[in-house]
C-alpha cells in the first residue's frame, strides 16, 4: 500500500461522524416498542368503558331526572366520592360523573409506572450505559422517551373523546374530557420523569410519583368535601377535572393549568437529568452503612426486609383513603335515606344497600380487594424480578428448595396482605368512630377481612403465572381483583347472563358487615386459590430458571 | 490429596445433554471430579460450560442423562447443596442488602461457615462490608460470592468464571485461596477461559467445545497446550539455519524474508534464548496465542491457520 494519500481516512472519518438523527431515532423507537403494549391496553379501557357508560345511559335517561339528581350535588359524601355530580342528565355529564376519575386514576398511574419504568428502571438495570455509549447525551435520551410517552397519553386522550363522540354525546365537552384525561396522563408521566431522575432506585421513584398522584386524589376529595379548602382542586389533576366541568361549564382555564404543570414538571426533570451522574440521583442514599446490630440469618429475615417497606407505603395509602370513608359514613348515610331514589340507582350500578352504614361501608370494602390484589401481584411479580436479575442463583446454591424459597416468600406476601386489609379496617373503624357513626370495630374487621378470598385468587393466579409466563405475572396477577370488580360492575349494569357475572370472583362474596359471610362462595374462592397457588408451585420446582 | 478409587466423585456427570428449543448447548457430557481435585473447566464462550454448572445446582433440567453431586442426583438440592458452595459467572445481589447481610444470610441458611476465616477473607480481598450492594462494581459483587465460597467447609467449590471482574492483586489472592481449599482438600471445580490460571491453580482440565467435552488432561498435557509465537527480526541475514533448527520446543520455524522469521515455542525459553544470543537480533515479539487459537489448532478445525503447528502438538 502506498503512503501520502490522506483523503481516504479523512473520508472514512467524515463516514463516521455521529449524526444525532438516525441514534435519536433509534432512541425513539426502543421506547415506543416498550410502551406500546401497556398503551394499547390502557387506550381500549379509556375508550371502552365511557363510550359504554354513555350508551348505557340512555337507557336510564327517564328515571334520572328530578330532585334527585339535584340533590345529589348538594351532598359532599357523594361529591368526594364520584367527584362533582354536574350535568347528570345529559349522557356525556354522566359518564364523566361515573367514570372520570376512575379513569383519570388508571391513565396517571398507568404513565408515571411506565415512565419510571422505562426511564430508571432501564438505568438501573446498567442498560442505558450502553445507550449513553453512544452520541445522545442523557438529557436528550429522558426527553426523546418523556416525548413518546407524553405522545401516547395524548393518544389515550384523543381515544377517549373518540369512543364519547362516537357514543353520541356532545363533541366541546367530550374533546374537554379527552384532553382532561390524556393531561392527567402526561402530568402521571412528567411526574414519573422527575422522581425518577430525583431518586436512584425505579421502585422508589415509582412509589414517589404514585403516591404524590394519589395524594392528589384525596386533595381532590378534601376539596370536595370542605368548601373552604376548594382551592385545592388547583393542585390536583384530579380536582382540575372537576374545576373543568366537561359537558356543564366547559372551562378551559383548568385544562392550561394542566398543560402548564407538566411542562413545569418535564422541564424539572430535564433540569435535574443535566445536573446528575448516570446511575446516581440527587436524593440517593447512602450506600455505606453503619455496620448495625441488625443480623441477617435466615429466609423469613430476607423476606421481612424486601416486603416490610412495600406493605408501609401501600398500608399508608388504603389506611389515609379507608380513614376518609369512615369519616363520610354518616354524611353519605344521611344523604341516602332522604334520598331513597338514589340508593336505588346506586343498587342498579352495582352499590347495592348504601342506605345504612354497615352496607355503605360493605360495598366500598368490596374494593379494597384491587388495592390489595394489586400488592399481591406486585410482590410477586418482584419474585420473578428477582429471578430474572439473576438474584436468586445464590441462594439456589445453598440448601434451599424451590418451594421452600417460594413459599416463605408467599407467606410474607400473605401477612402483608392480611395488614394491609386490618390497616383499611382499622382506619374506616377510626373514621366512622370520630364521626359517630354506627360501626363496631368487629364488624369493619370482619368487612375488609371478607375480601381475602379475593386476594387468594390474586395471588394464586400470580404464582401460576410465575410457573408458566413468568413475564406476566403482574397483569395475570392483578386479573382477577380488577378484571373481576370491572366484569362485575358491567354485568349488574348491562344484564349480561349469570354465567359471565359468575366469572367474577366478586360475586361470591358477600356484602359484609352488610349481610352475613357468604360461606360456601368463600369456601369456592379459597378452593380456587388453592389449586391455583398449588399448580404453580409444582411448575416452578419443575421448569428451569431463567437469569 | 491422594483418592482412593471407590471414592465417590466430588462431581459426576453421566451423558449429561441440555437443548432450549432449537440449539443444543450441552450434548452428552460424562465426566468425574475425584474429592480433592481442583479440575480446570475449559471453554470459549458459548461452549456450555455454565449451563452445565447450571445443570450440576439444580437450576436448569437436563435434556437427558444426569449429573450429582457427592452420589446426590443434583435436582435433591436440599442435601446435593449440602455439599457445596457457588460463585456464579454473573453475581447479582440485593442491591438493598450491605455486603456484610449478604454473607450473614449466606452463612446462615448454608452449609456452614467458619467464621474466622471469613474475617481474614474480608481484610485480604479488601472488601468495604458496609456498604449497599447497589454501590458494588462487578468486582466487589464477586469478591461477596467469592469470600462467601471459599469461607465454607463445603467439600465442592463450583467456581463460574470467578475472576473475570477482579484486578491482577484480587487474582493472586484467589489463586492461594484455591491453593488452601485445595491444601484443606477441598474439591475445586473450575470454570474458566483464563488459561494462565487455570494452568496455575488445576491439576487437570476438561475442555468443552460447542457442548461437546472434547478432552479431559492432566496439567503436562496441558503445558504442552501452551505455545507462543515467537517472531524475530535480525539485523543482518544469518546462516541457513541460524542453529535455531532442532533448538528444544521450537516448531514450524518459517523464514518470510532473509531478516525475519517466526516459530513457535512450547516449554521453557531458555534454550531459544541462547541460540537467538548468537544472532544479531533487533526486535523480539512473544505473542501467547489465545485459547480460541489453540482451540482451533489443536482440534484441526478447518477454519484455522496453524494446521503444521497443531500436527506438531499431536505429534
Amino acid at each position: 500500500m502506498t503512503t501520502g494519500t490522506a483523503p481516504a481516512p479523512t473520508a472514512s472519518a467524515a463516514g463516521w461522524t455521529p449524526e444525532p438523527g438516525p441514534a435519536g431515532r433509534a432512541v425513539t423507537a426502543l421506547a415506543v416498542r416498550s410502551v406500546r403494549r401497556g398503551a394499547v391496553l390502557v387506550t381500549a379501557v379509556a375508550a371502552g368503558m365511557p363510550a359504554l357508560v354513555a350508551v348505557q345511559h340512555r337507557q336510564l335517561d327517564q328515571e334520572l331526572a328530578g330532585a334527585s339528581l339535584a340533590a345529589l350535588a348538594e351532598n359532599p359524601a357523594i361529591r368526594t366520592l364520584f367527584g362533582p355530580p354536574v350535568a347528570l342528565d345529559d349522557p356525556g355529564g354522566f359518564t364523566v360523573w361515573r367514570t372520570g376519575t376512575a379513569i383519570a386514576v388508571l391513565v396517571g398511574v398507568w404513565a408515571a409506572l411506565a415512565t419510571t419504568r422505562m426511564t430508571r428502571g432501564e438505568e438501573e438495570a446498567g442498560r442505558w450505559d450502553l445507550l449513553l455509549a453512544g452520541p445522545a447525551r442523557l438529557p436528550a435520551v429522558l426527553l426523546r422517551h418523556l416525548a413518546v410517552l407524553l405522545g401516547a397519553s395524548a393518544l389515550v386522550g384523543v381515544a377517549t373523546a373518540a369512543g364519547l363522540v362516537l357514543a353520541g354525546t356532545a363533541t366541546t365537552g367530550a374533546v374537554l374530557f379527552g384532553a382532561l384525561i390524556g393531561g392527567t396522563g402526561m402530568v402521571g408521566a412528567a411526574l414519573g420523569a422527575l422522581a425518577a431522575q430525583l431518586l436512584a432506585e425505579r421502585r422508589a421513584a415509582a412509589g414517589l410519583a404514585v403516591g404524590v398522584l394519589l395524594a392528589g386524589l384525596l386533595a381532590r376529595m378534601v376539596a370536595d368535601g370542605v368548601p373552604a379548602l376548594g382551592w385545592l382542586h388547583w393542585l390536583s389533576p384530579f380536582g382540575l377535572l372537576g374545576r373543568s366541568a366537561p359537558f356543564a361549564a366547559d372551562r378551559v382555564l383548568p385544562l392550561l393549568v394542566l398543560a402548564a404543570a407538566v411542562a413545569v414538571l418535564v422541564a424539572a426533570a430535564v433540569t435535574v437529568s443535566a445536573r446528575r451522574d448516570v446511575g446516581s440521583g440527587p436524593w440517593r442514599r447512602p450506600g455505606a452503612v453503619r455496620p448495625g446490630a441488625r443480623r441477617l440469618r435466615s429466609l423469613p429475615g430476607l423476606v421481612a426486609r424486601h416486603t416490610g417497606r412495600p406493605v408501609v407505603g401501600w398500608g399508608a395509602a388504603v389506611a389515609a383513603y379507608f380513614a376518609l370513608i369512615g369519616l363520610l359514613a354518616t354524611t353519605m348515610t344521611d344523604f341516602l335515606t332522604e334520598n331513597p331514589r338514589f340508593a336505588e340507582l346506586a343498587a342498579q350500578a352495582g352499590f347495592a344497600e348504601l342506605g345504612s352504614v354497615r352496607g355503605y361501608v360493605a360495598s366500598l370494602f368490596t374494593l379494597l380487594a384491587v388495592p390489595v390484589g394489586a400488592f399481591v401481584a406486585s410482590r410477586v411479580a418482584a419474585t420473578a424480578a428477582d429471578e430474572v436479575a439473576g438474584r436468586l442463583t445464590l441462594l439456589y446454591s445453598l440448601p434451599v428448595r424451590r418451594v421452600r424459597w417460594l413459599a416463605t416468600e408467599l407467606t410474607g406476601v400473605a401477612v402483608g396482605a392480611v395488614l394491609l386489609t386490618g390497616a383499611a379496617g382499622l382506619a374506616t373503624w377510626l373514621g366512622a368512630t370520630w364521626v359517630g357513626a354506627d360501626l363496631s370495630a368487629g364488624a369493619a374487621l370482619a368487612g375488609v377481612l371478607n375480601v381475602l378470598p379475593v386476594v387468594a385468587v390474586c395471588l394464586g393466579a400470580a404464582v401460576a403465572a410465575l410457573a408458566c409466563a413468568p413475564a406476566a405475572v403482574l397483569p395475570l396477577g392483578v386479573l382477577p381483583a380488577a378484571g373481576g370488580y370491572l366484569l362485575l360492575v358491567l354485568a349488574d349494569t348491562l344484564s349480561w347472563p349469570g354465567w359471565v357475572r359468575g366469572l367474577s370472583p366478586f360475586a361470591h362474596l358477600a356484602a359484609v358487615p352488610a349481610e352475613p359471610v357468604d360461606v360456601p362462595g368463600l369456601v369456592g374462592l379459597l378452593a380456587v386459590a388453592a389449586v391455583l397457588t398449588a399448580g404453580g408451585l409444582t411448575g416452578y420446582r419443575h421448569r428451569d430458571l431463567r437469569g | 490429596m491422594p483418592t482412593s478409587p471407590t471414592a465417590v466423585p466430588a462431581l459426576r456427570a453421566a451423558h449429561l445433554s441440555k437443548r432450549f428449543s432449537r440449539t443444543v448447548a450441552v450434548d452428552d457430557l460424562s465426566l468425574a471430579v475425584p474429592p480433592g481435585e481442583v479440575f480446570g473447566f475449559l471453554g470459549p464462550n458459548g461452549a456450555g460450560k455454565s449451563t452445565t454448572i447450571r445443570m450440576a445446582l439444580g437450576l436448569l433440567r437436563p435434556s437427558g442423562g444426569h449429573v450429582e453431586v457427592f452420589g446426590v442426583p443434583a435436582h435433591d438440592v436440599g442435601r446435593a447443596h449440602r455439599h457445596l458452595a457457588y460463585v456464579p459467572a454473573d453475581v447479582a445481589l440485593w442491591p438493598a442488602l450491605t455486603g456484610r447481610e449478604c454473607l450473614d444470610l449466606l452463612d446462615g441458611v448454608g452449609p456452614g461457615t467458619d467464621l474466622d476465616y471469613r474475617a481474614e477473607l474480608v481484610e485480604r480481598f479488601a472488601l468495604d462490608p458496609d456498604r449497599r450492594a447497589r454501590t458494588y462494581s462487578t468486582g466487589n459483587r464477586q469478591k461477596v460470592a467469592l469470600i462467601a465460597a471459599f469461607a465454607t467447609r463445603a467439600p465442592l467449590l463450583v467456581l463460574d468464571e470467578p475472576t473475570s471482574g477482579l484486578d491482577p492483586l484480587m487474582e493472586r489472592e484467589f489463586r492461594r485461596c484455591v491453593a488452601e481449599a485445595a491444601g484443606r482438600g477441598q474439591t475445586v471445580f473450575l470454570s474458566s477461559h483464563q488459561l494462565a490460571e487455570v494452568e496455575a491453580v488445576c491439576a487437570r482440565v476438561g475442555i468443552l467445545r460447542e457442548g461437546r467435552l472434547v478432552e479431559v488432561a492432566g496439567l503436562p498435557e496441558l503445558r504442552r497446550l501452551r505455545r507462543s509465537e515467537i517472531s524475530v527480526t535480525l539485523a543482518r541475514p544469518a546462516a541457513a539455519g541460524a542453529g535455531l533448527t532442532g533448538v528444544d520446543g521450537v516448531a514450524d520455524l518459517r523464514w518470510s524474508s532473509p531478516l525475519e522469521l517466526t516459530m513457535t515455542l512450547a516449554g521453557p525459553p531458555a534454550p531459544v534464548l541462547r541460540a537467538l544470543a548468537d544472532l544479531d537480533v533487533v526486535a523480539l515479539d512473544v505473542r501467547e496465542p489465545s485459547l480460541e487459537e489453540l482451540f482451533l489448532d489443536f482440534y484441526g478445525d478447518t477454519a484455522g491457520g496453524h494446521r503444521s503447528a497443531g500436527e506438531e502438538v499431536r505429534a
